[in-house]
């Protein structure tokens, strides 16, 4: 009993002193966390929150009473009764110090220096009051090292380690190190000549000086010229937190334009196409309004798609219900259906898990989706799981994704179109006492999934404690997509799994929730941003409105939150909501008044909020798994390379979008590296250059969309393993 | 014992001869290197401890700008803080600068500053210690130092040629017979890089995994952070690295690059960890390297010895399959003749042997006769026992006859199982008699629980008892009872501990009317091996230790026959993994040079390797700095025993990530520099 009591009164607290306050530390927080919270102050050069501690600039060293000499802040967990000083003389002295060694040789380009203004080594000298350098060594030749879209400049690094420490334990793409060599010490790309990686630029960000920046963006402004325009990255449905860093484009030319992007890297991990592709807005006024007004009133068809703020999407509505014209958006068609199937067996409306829980969990389950590339975040969480937890992560796709390897514990290559027997196959692994009657035998057969591979996952899941399993946008749009999500519901009421559901698009969820939608279009139609008789678009088209980066309005993302984005750049035309005005008669002055009648406050008041989930009954029924498809002959993956999304990364980055071939594929195709093709794919002619990457297994290849414009919206609506005869262009 | 020097600081110990003639020197209480290598003396010795002097022509103010350079120059361990990066330069900047002749006396007190300021803040014990010899010659030495500085001289063999000869080591790397780089495994784990950590490993340890596993971890008793609290649990750490790998499928991770093929070949005689390890080592170097193994597994005693709860063979099977893919030929149930060696010796550029010691020892007790059924030896049980267990080899008619089993594998329900040991071997006897199901299963021990423990591990035998095992300590076989040739019982003589009146260790002595006795189907001695070397032609005149193994030197393994090695329990005696692992690997070093040139030879790092040896690194008097105490250390979880005492399952379950990076932070990372000049 006694021992029982001293556990519940505080075994996992631990008491002790900061400069004389007590304060609590939970189990396992270091003092300089708990200081942290606490508000008291120590200085850190290489300190992260997202990653371990790195320990390499040893200033945040405190004195500990009983200790003679100083103790690292950052490493050590406080033990109960100790008695910590953050500041004395002596702390003082060797602090400065390491402030003079971090200045030996540093560049004085202060000037010219892109970090200038926003430097944590300016900061530091500063503040350590160091106005004389009596330390000095030998130069070194140092020279500037080109990595593609990032520079790196040795000379300026303190080598801090924060960019190693990220591009490690929260991106996972493990493609720069430190190398070791005392003074001459640098950081280099890991196992290659130059760098080879997803380029999220995540390394800039973390970089407290000027060593790592935006090639890009070297000398085009100072930290201090730039206001902040705090967004939601449009691209996909992470809608990841990020800052448009904008300015005038010149003295003759006073128009506001992005600089950069931003983000804060301790609360986010933000990807190359989020951070370099921000140059999308339109400055194109094309079209005649009142023509344009006449199109959107009387068309019977109104084609959109999710890359859309939910604003415009309720005016859309608004519009529709007002026309009777039919809304027409197949992938948050698909969507919508899924969820309502899913809701059915899950008891809930809404999915219930989070890219936290997915970071946080010991176990996850992937399915159907090419997740580095359909949602960088997701990857990121992933990487943070296996990172923090060694989370046990396995990964079903028919496609096999070299770039998670040191991330994911087991790959399973299901045949393409079994998706269906797949997921009843694991659902009624992961379910303890599952009474779901399946041919066991039938199913692993057709699907290649073995009955081992699907065992392991139970042994696993018999001992985890955090369990995630994440549906991607391939079992969306699947043929079955109504039974997978029934069986999908039957998980997440467990309530011993959480489930994500990775919306196809950046405001699939949030279209899901406001529009009624259909599937086919009829003429007379209308395209938002989508091809049709008559095209409204910020991308060309009939009409001219703005992109997102031009507008307010709100996303819900895939954590089921409702999040904003504002203006950064501005557009000279009109907006959707003045042509709905005039359809509907009304006067509403701008979009965002409709964010009140969305989720009853104004746009400016708007925090964070999670969307509510609808309780039901749940129920448990699924259909019969029947005979699943074989899919024979040429197979083609629609997926977009790293850095792209959809038309408007492609026209803020430009990137080459070749057939990327398996060498079975080749041989099969009877290919070489570098050949012109040409195919076909649900209506659109592609015509690439074939390469083979070594890195694919089996014989597939991956087809970008991101290039084909409009298309690439009605492209990525449809199941992404498609048949194809390629044409070698003679 | 005892170096004569001519001037000390090193370890706390002050001794100036200076001003007195050679005979007159004091001696140093300490093993010091003032001979460098059969052919070569030392003037100076100076590391993280202190500074020696064995010669006064020594010119101090190089030596310490040296030492300086040279932690530069090693600092492989180094690039990773900010004092010790810039810190470690501007000592070596000023002090060349002062040994040329353009020094002040500002540069003086720059040096003291700076060295303040590594010395307190560092992230690694190297960066905290490299200015502590070097402040030891500034205050000694003062003069010789101002000197320089007033006449604007250079020091005194500034431009002449000195050799000096550096090597980083650490308590642990040191304690562990193969020099693993301890602390650079353990940073990769506290840094999330995996395989970094693994390749640290592999550079001079292959079995990563098995040493992850069953090492008995000689480098924990030098952990100096039990000096603080409790040492690191520095085996379990490593075999993160190794799982990493495997559970990732990644191609193996090699220490470096294989050199090209160098058109030499060596035939490696055993298959264990020394084979392994000698052929590892030595294909890395371009070396064809053919492995003859008489078993029809690959291995060794880790194969068919380890039982497969303490080390799973498919673990073990990565291990071999990373030295398999540096192209080395394995031929199984290839036991090896005296014809066959002299072929060898014709056929091959040298010969590694490492047949390990597996004759199972006799207890040495009435009526011991091979021929009483039940009588069993330690070796050939495990043998049947894991060889079934993990390869499904079952046992033939006549060893089922032999033994009196019924089943086609090791079953001893319904039976009872003495084992007379007290080592590791015993333990794994025990613990598989208790899996094969035996009624009853004794150990008897002559000597107590304490010295069990010591010889094995605290875990092995509270795992042991708490699976059912029954201890009798003090406890030996004075007669095996039999009944036409099958044994019946065991006649147990007791002893007792009788303090020695003359001091020193307790005796042990039988106790009169002490006898009992206890019914026993088995019997298996696990006393102790030795080797088998009835292959090694008569004619060679190999000779031997007086245990019966190969006589080398300890440290290039070169046999009395030239261009003949051994390693492993075939040299050494039964001994540990690790042991066999760091002979073996000493040993392709050698041969690796032997091949190419006949010569035998040491490199500086493995004569450096031996002083400090010699010398001993870890220093368990000396209080630590720096750093936060009463930090616990992390305890991976077990199998619960009704969990596993009916199966192999892996008893321990390793650790969760939590505790793997919170037990790597506790690293102190005691790398430590230290430098000859000669």
């Amino acid at each position: 009993m006694y021992e029982m009591l001293l556990y519940l009164d505080g075994g996992n607290m631990i008491n002790f002193k900061i400069n004389g306050k007590d304060v609590v530390a939970q189990k396992g927080e270091t003092i300089l966390q708990v200081a942290r919270k606490e508000g008291i102050y120590i200085p850190t050069m290489c300190y992260l929150e997202k990653t371990t501690p790195i320990g390499s600039c040893r200033l945040c060293v405190v004195e500990v009473e009983g200790y003679d000499a100083p103790i690292l802040s950052c490493q050590s967990k406080p033990t109960d009764g100790i008695e910590v000083q953050t500041d004395s003389d002596e702390l003082f002295k060797h602090r400065k110090n390491i402030m003079e060694l971090y200045n030996v040789n540093h560049p004085l380009e202060c000037g010219v220096c892109d970090k200038s203004g926003a430097c944590d080594l300016q900061n530091k000298t500063l503040e350590f009051g160091l106005s004389c350098q009596s330390f000095t060594a030998k130069e070194q030749n140092r020279p500037k090292k080109d990595w593609g879209r990032i520079q790196y400049d040795e000379s300026l690094c303190i080598l801090c380690e924060k960019c190693v420490s990220t591009c490690n334990e929260a991106v996972g793409d493990d493609a720069i190190e430190l190398h070791f060599g005392g003074y001459s010490s640098s950081i280099v790309p890991k196992g290659s000549e130059t760098l080879d990686c997803t380029y999220c630029g995540e390394c800039i960000s973390v970089c407290p000086v000027g060593a790592l920046i935006s090639k890009d963006f070297k000398y085009t402004a100072n930290a201090w010229e730039l206001q902040k325009i705090p967004a939601s990255c449009s691209h996909c449905s992470a809608g990841c937190e990020i800052s448009y860093e904008v300015k005038h484009t010149s003295t003759e030319d006073q128009t506001q334009k992005i600089y950069r992007v931003t983000n804060d890297y301790e609360e986010n991990t933000v990807c190359g196409a989020g951070r370099f592709g921000f140059d999308f807005g339109n400055s194109e006024t094309k079209g005649d309004f009142s023509e344009a007004v006449e199109k959107l009133r009387n068309a019977k068809s109104i084609v959109f798609n999710s890359n859309i703020t939910n604003e415009e999407a309720k005016i859309l509505s608004e519009v529709s219900k007002k026309t009777g014209a039919k809304l027409v958006n197949r992938e948050a068609l698909n969507f919508q259906n899924f969820l309502k199937a899913f809701a059915v067996n899950a008891g809930e409306s809404l999915y219930n898990g989070t890219l936290e829980d997915v970071a946080d969990s010991n176990q996850v389950v992937v399915i159907g989706t090419k997740i580095s590339t359909d949602n960088p975040a997701v990857r990121y969480a992933l990487t943070q799981a296996f990172k923090r937890n060694r989370a046990f992560i396995s990964y079903l796709h028919p496609v096999y994704d070299s770039l998670l390897q040191n991330t994911i514990r087991q790959f399973i290559n299901y045949e393409v179109g079994t998706e269906e027997g797949v997921v009843a196959l694991l659902v009624d692994t992961i379910l303890e006492n599952s009474e779901l009657d399946l041919d066991i035998g039938y199913l692993s057969g057709e699907t290649n999934v073995g009955e081992e591979e699907l065992e392991q996952i139970a042994k696993i899941s018999k001992r985890a404690t955090k369990k995630t399993l994440v549906v991607g946008a391939d079992l969306i749009a699947h043929p079955k997509a109504e039974n997978i999500a029934k069986f999908l519901g039957l998980v997440q009421r467990t309530a011993l799994w959480k489930v994500l559901i990775v919306p196809p698009e950046t405001n699939s969820l949030g279209v899901a929730e406001i529009c009624e939608l259909s599937d086919e279009a009829v003429s007379p139609s209308v395209g938002y941003n989508m091809k049709a008789d008559f095209v409204i678009s910020a991308l060309g088209g009939d009409f001219s409105v703005p992109a997102l980066n031009q507008q307010e309005g709100t996303f819900v993302n895939l954590n089921r939150e409702v999040v904003k984005t504002h203006v950064a750049v501005p557009f000279e035309g009109r907006n959707l909501n003045e042509l709905a005005n005039k359809v509907l008669g009304s006067d509403v002055e701008n979009t965002i008044d409709y964010t009140k009648e969305l989720f009853g406050t104004h746009f400016d008041d708007l925090e964070i909020f999670h969307l509510e989930t609808e309780i039901t009954s749940p129920k448990a029924e699924v259909s019969e798994v029947e005979d699943l498809p074989t899919f024979d002959g040429t197979l083609i993956y629609l997926s977009n390379p790293h850095l792209q999304f959809s038309p408007f990364t492609e026209k803020a980055i430009s990137s080459e979008a070749p057939l990327l071939g398996s060498e079975q594929f080749a041989v099969a195709g009877k290919l070489s590296d570098g050949d012109e093709v040409e195919f076909e794919i649900l209506g659109e002619k592609f015509r690439r250059k074939f390469q083979i990457d070594r890195n694919l297994r089996g014989v597939i290849a991956l087809n970008p969309i991101f290039d084909m414009g409009l298309s690439a919206y009605s492209l990525s609506s449809n199941y992404r393993f498609q048949k194809a005869k390629i044409e070698k262009v003679k | 014992m005892g170096t004569k020097v001519y001037f000390s600081t090193w370890r706390g110990e002050f001794i100036d001869n200076r001003g007195k003639k050679p005979e007159e020197w004091a001696e140093s209480g300490y093993d010091l290197p003032a001979t460098y290598s059969t052919s070569q003396d030392s003037k100076a010795f100076i590391g993280w401890d202190g500074v020696s002097l064995f010669s006064e022509e020594v010119d101090v103010v190089r030596l310490a700008t040296e030492y300086a350079a040279q932690y530069q120059e090693y600092s492989e361990a180094c690039g990773r803080c900010a004092p010790g990066r810039w810190g470690g330069r501007i000592l070596y900047d000023l002090l060349d600068k002062i040994a040329r002749g353009e020094g002040e006396f500002s540069d003086v007190e720059h040096l003291k500053e700076v060295s303040e300021t590594m010395m307190e803040t560092s992230k690694c014990e190297i960066g905290k210690t490299v200015p502590i010899p070097i402040l030891n010659l500034m205050e000694h030495f003062e003069e010789e130092f101002g000197n320089l500085i007033r006449e604007k001289r250079k020091s005194k063999h500034y431009d002449s040629e000195v050799s000096y000869i550096a090597k980083v080591t650490a308590p642990c790397t040191d304690a562990c017979p193969t020099g693993v780089d301890i602390p650079a495994y353990i940073e990769g784990v506290r840094d999330l890089r995996f395989d970094d950590s693994l390749q640290a490993t592999r550079g001079s340890m292959p079995l990563a995994h098995t040493c992850g596993r069953v090492c008995p971890h000689p480098c924990e008793d030098a952990c100096r952070r039990s000096n603080l609290d409790e040492p690191i649990s520095i085996m379990e750490l490593k075999r993160i690295g190794s799982d990493f790998e495997t559970d990732h499928g990644l191609a193996f991770l090699h220490p470096t690059e294989q050199k090209p093929k160098i058109g030499k070949k060596v035939v490696v005689i055993g298959s264990g960890p020394a084979g392994l390890t000698g052929a590892y080592y030595m294909a890395l170097e371009g070396i064809d390297v053919t492995v003859y193994e008489a078993l029809p597994v690959l291995g060794g005693e880790v194969a068919v010895g380890v039982p497969e709860y303490r080390m799973p063979i498919g673990k073990y099977e990565k291990d071999i399959e990373a030295v398999k893919d540096l192209g080395v030929t394995f031929h199984v149930n290839s036991p090896v003749d005296d014809e066959m060696m002299r072929e060898f010796e014709k056929e091959y550029d040298a010969i590694l042997i490492a047949s390990g010691t597996r004759i199972s020892k006799k207890i040495r007790c009435e009526n011991e006769r091979p021929e009483i059924q039940g009588y069993w030896g330690a070796i050939d049980f495990l043998d049947k026992v894991n060889l079934y267990e993990k390869y499904g080899i079952k046992l033939t008619e006549e060893e089922k006859r032999e033994h009196d089993i019924k089943e086609d594998f090791v079953d001893l329900t319904g039976k009872t199982l003495a084992c007379v040991g007290g080592g590791f071997t015993s333990m794994d006897v025990v613990r598989c008699a208790i899996r094969a199901n035996a009624e009853k299963v004794i150990m008897l021990y002559r000597r107590d629980e304490k010295t069990i423990i010591r010889n094995t591990t605290y875990e092995e035998y509270h795992e042991a008892v708490e699976e059912g095992v029954e201890f009798k300590f003090y406890s030996a076989i004075g007669e095996m009872v039999d009944e036409d040739d099958i044994l019946k019982s065991l006649k147990i003589n007791t002893f007792e501990l009788q303090p020695n009146p003359d001091g020193g260790r307790p005796k042990l002595v039988q106790v009169e009317d002490g006898d009992y006795e206890i019914e026993a189907d088995y019997v298996i001695p696990a006393v102790s091996q030795s080797a088998d070397l009835g292959f090694i032609p008569k004619e060679w005149e190999i000779e031997l230790t007086s245990w019966k193994t190969i006589l080398t030197n300890g440290r290039d393994y070169q046999t009395s026959r030239k261009g003949v090695f051994a390693a492993g329990d075939a040299e050494y005696g039964p001994m540990t993994i690790v042991n066999a692992v760091g002979q073996a690997r000493r040993a392709a070093s050698v041969i690796s040079r032997f091949v190419q040139s006949g010569e035998i030879s040491l490199t500086d790092e493995e004569i450096m390797e031996d002083h400090l040896k010699k010398l001993g690194v870890y220093n368990k008097k000396e209080p630590i700095r720096g750093w936060l105490g009463n930090q616990k250390r992390e305890v991976s979880e077990k199998l619960g025993v009704d969990e596993r005492k009916t199966n192999n399952r892996e008893v321990n379950l390793g650790f969760t990530q939590e505790e793997a990076i919170s037990e790597a932070e506790r690293c102190m990372r005691c790398y430590y520099i230290s430098m000859v000049a000669t």
